[in-house]
């Protein structure tokens, strides 16, 4: 780990070599194409809204690396019908506000013209974004927030027609984490009584009413401790629930900062000893969390949307899902985490769909070319003509486990996959084995 | 039910810490530090940095911490605070505020993002406890926050009792203008005050890392606990801290007991209550009696 100052003069090299490079490659481009980008009408506009700072900035550390390769492949155009356009992407950080997301959203839409919008990385980035567009009449993309809150988050009703025109959305929903979870409890013999623990918020509401009867009708018994605020330090009535009613299983959706607080009490209450399978969603996404817990950590299961053992290839980065994640490893010194492959299969998907458009230029054709987008993507295979609903696509989730790293790494913790039934062309990488108390 | 009460009394060890900070401010420097809960965080970043950069360990780490918590206390009380003062209640307050911001983006600059735990570094503490009868089980690191608390009260206690520091900080509290009459120089006091409170405040905030995750923005979440621990206790008194983080925690666990919905809100419930009994009787206490007040107000 470097120093703050040390990290900070990185920085500045690595700013310096981007610069460098994009300036190296501006002149490398063919000076019959650099003319004829310099008309606005040939170059598309694109842009990336994102929380690159603030509390759920972790989500967007990754996004200047694939953002820089992104701009590197497509550094001499692209082609459609017949036609070579320039790309721009237009980068902008939330810093992991709403309000300052749908600020962003404006910005681009009013000040920047964008012809497409992406946006990725939670409900409070992608909605706010996605309503400024649907407003503006923008095309938008977004990934990585569940889809149900993203089309019933916004007012869309069940088995009405779709409100939305503008706006496309590809990220697991309710249904991947009940085909997810119904396999991976089932790789551990346990009681099948399941502890749940769900904040009173719009996620935990969601979980509680759409996902809860889908487990009960595959076969588990639900005890759940009913809706409880975010920010709790106290969760022993919530433990002593779950270890009277004798729960193996434990699952919880909580805000991820609370899980650490939840989990030590639940090992000086004697419930981690008792569960087999601890099943977080929302919280462990990223390693740092997990050294947050130290050895309590081992052994702790999770839901992952792309891994770097993930079997395809990002074509806009033009990297396999292993080249991405060391690519990241050599460019931020951190470990890889699953957002980075899951922001390159936006900009997969974003690239295809320029492609595909009749006339990129031109908005209806653009929300057209989505409505029928059909890519290939570092998480998987899209296809926005399947369903669930007319804005929505859904991409599989693997069952991964938290495992103490082998020796020689450098880092402590490793992910494993341990469940793929709901995306069964992901090999699995380990056995998956109860929790244990400190592994 | 029992175990829901010794955990609330368990919790109001942690309350008791970080609000005794806050309530030192207001009963000497007369001011309200909206940054309290940020200063807490920082120094837990700093303790977290002396043990993860430096290599320290973690107590020796926490000590290494809180004296530089309190010459930064210090610092604040003479650049900004005693400043901002002269212009009335409001501008501490704004000042404060922005503070706080100044804090939470300054960490987030230097230690990025990432959650961080003290939990991980202190062994099985953070999660190993004692199995008692009548199926309670009392956490080791709670236990330890509750005798800290306790110590760290007592002492305190001691130091305004009976050193000459402490007199002129008690002084200073009830009449800084008369105390200055009397040779104690109050911009001094209220910035040894200062120093003291935001070592506190850097103590209460190790014991959250211990306990929970830190971000660079979790600071005002816990502001809310230690004020009403603070107004609940009795502003300025000590003891009345303690009390204040036991009623808080207890209302809370026991709010939880009934539903887990009701854990924050019963502690809201019961600062609200203890607020309004206060206003009720000042209230009383201007208008000569119970029974004049309540005529008074109907007519």
């Amino acid at each position: 780990m470097s120093t703050g100052a040390e990290k900070r003069l990185q920085l500045n090299r690595r700013r310096f070599v981007t610069l460098a490079g994009g300036a190296t490659a501006a002149l490398a481009v063919p000076a019959s194409v650099r003319s004829a980008f310099a008309q606005g009408d040939d170059v598309i506009r694109v842009g990336f809204v994102s929380p690159q700072s603030g509390p759920i900035g972790i989500f967007g550390e990754g996004d200047p690396y694939v953002l820089d390769l992104v701009r590197k492949a497509v550094a001499e155009g692209i082609e459609v019908g017949g036609k070579r356009y320039g790309v721009e992407f237009i980068s902008k950080d939330t810093q992991s506000d709403p309000v300052r997301a749908a600020q962003m959203a404006k910005d681009l839409i009013n000040g920047d013209k964008v012809d497409l919008m992406l946006s990725t990385s939670t409900p409070e980035t992608v909605n706010p974004v996605a309503d400024a567009c649907e407003a503006a009449g923008v095309p938008s993309l977004s990934a990585t927030s569940p889809w149900e809150a993203f089309y019933f988050g916004r007012g869309a009703k069940p088995g009405e027609p779709s409100p939305f025109k503008w706006t496309y959305h590809f990220c697991f929903g309710v249904a991947n984490f009940a085909t997810l979870y119904a396999d991976q409890w089932s790789k551990v013999e346990t009681n099948r009584r399941v502890g749940v623990l769900l904040p009173s918020d719009a996620d935990g509401n969601a979980i509680r009413g759409l996902l809860v009867p889908q487990l009960e009708k595959a076969g588990f018994t639900i005890v759940d401790a009913g809706p409880y605020e975010s920010g709790n330090p106290d969760f022993s009535t919530q433990i002593n629930l779950f270890k009277r009613e004798g729960c193996e299983i434990f699952n919880t959706f909580p805000f991820p900062p609370d899980f650490a607080v939840f989990w030590r009490q639940a090992a000086q209450k004697g419930f981690a000893q008792q569960v087999k399978i601890c099943q977080m969603a929302k919280a462990g996404l990223f390693a740092p969390e997990l050294e947050a817990l130290g050895p309590l950590g081992y052994g702790l299961h999770a839901g992952a949307y792309w891994h770097r053992a993930y079997p395809f290839r990002s074509p806009s980065t033009g990297l396999s899902s292993l080249e991405l994640a060391d690519g990241f490893e050599a460019w931020s010194g951190k470990q890889w985490n699953q957002q980075v492959g899951a922001t390159a299969a936006l900009f997969d998907a974003a690239l295809v769909a320029l492609k595909s458009a009749a006339n990129p230029k031109d908005k209806a054709s653009m929300a057209a070319a989505l409505a029928g987008l059909k890519a290939e993507t570092a998480c998987g295979a899209i296809d926005f003509t399947s369903g669930p609903v007319p804005n929505c696509t859904p991409i599989g989730l693997v069952g991964v486990q938290w495992v103490k790293a082998k020796e020689g790494s450098k880092h402590p913790f490793d992910l494993e996959i341990v469940s793929n039934a709901d995306h069964p062309s992901v090999p699995l990488t380990a056995e998956m084995t109860a929790y244990t108390v400190q592994g | 039910m029992l175990d829901a009460i010794v955990q609330g009394i368990l919790l109001g060890g942690y309350y008791a810490i970080l609000a005794a900070g806050l309530s030192l401010m207001f009963g000497v420097v007369r001011f309200i530090n909206l940054a309290h809960g940020d200063l807490a965080v920082l120094g837990a970043y700093l303790a977290l940095f002396c043990v993860e950069r430096l290599g320290l360990q973690v107590w020796l780490s926490v000590a290494a911490t809180l004296p530089i918590m309190a010459a930064l206390g210090w610092f604040l009380q003479a650049a900004i605070f005693a400043r901002t003062l002269r212009a009335g209640i409001l501008l501490p307050l704004l000042a404060t505020f922005g503070l706080g911001a100044l804090l939470q983006n300054g960490m987030f600059g230097l230690f990025g993002s990432d959650t961080k735990s003290l939990g991980n570094h202190i062994g099985s503490l953070s999660w190993s406890s004692w199995q008692l009868p009548l199926d309670v089980s009392i956490g080791k690191l709670p236990t330890f926050t509750f005798v800290v608390a306790v110590l760290v009260l007592g002492a305190l206690h001691q130091f305004l009792a009976r050193t000459k520091v402490g007199r002129a900080i008690r002084a200073t509290s009830i009449d800084a203008e008369a105390a200055e009459l009397v040779g104690v120089e109050a911009a001094r006091i209220h910035r040894v005050a200062a120093a003291v409170a935001v070592a506190l405040a850097a103590l209460a905030g190790v014991f959250l890392a211990m306990r929970a995750l830190i971000t660079p923005y979790a600071g005002p979440a816990q502001l809310i606990f230690a004020f009403e621990s603070v107004v609940i206790g009795g502003i300025g008194s000590l003891w009345g801290t303690l009390v204040g983080g036991i009623v808080l925690g207890v209302a809370q666990s026991l709010g939880a007991w009934l539903s887990p919905q009701f854990f924050q809100l019963a502690g809201h419930l019961i600062f609200l209550a203890v607020l309004g009994v206060r206003l009720w009787r000042t209230h009383v206490a201007e208008h000569g009696g119970w029974r004049s007040a309540v005529l008074g107000a109907r007519t």
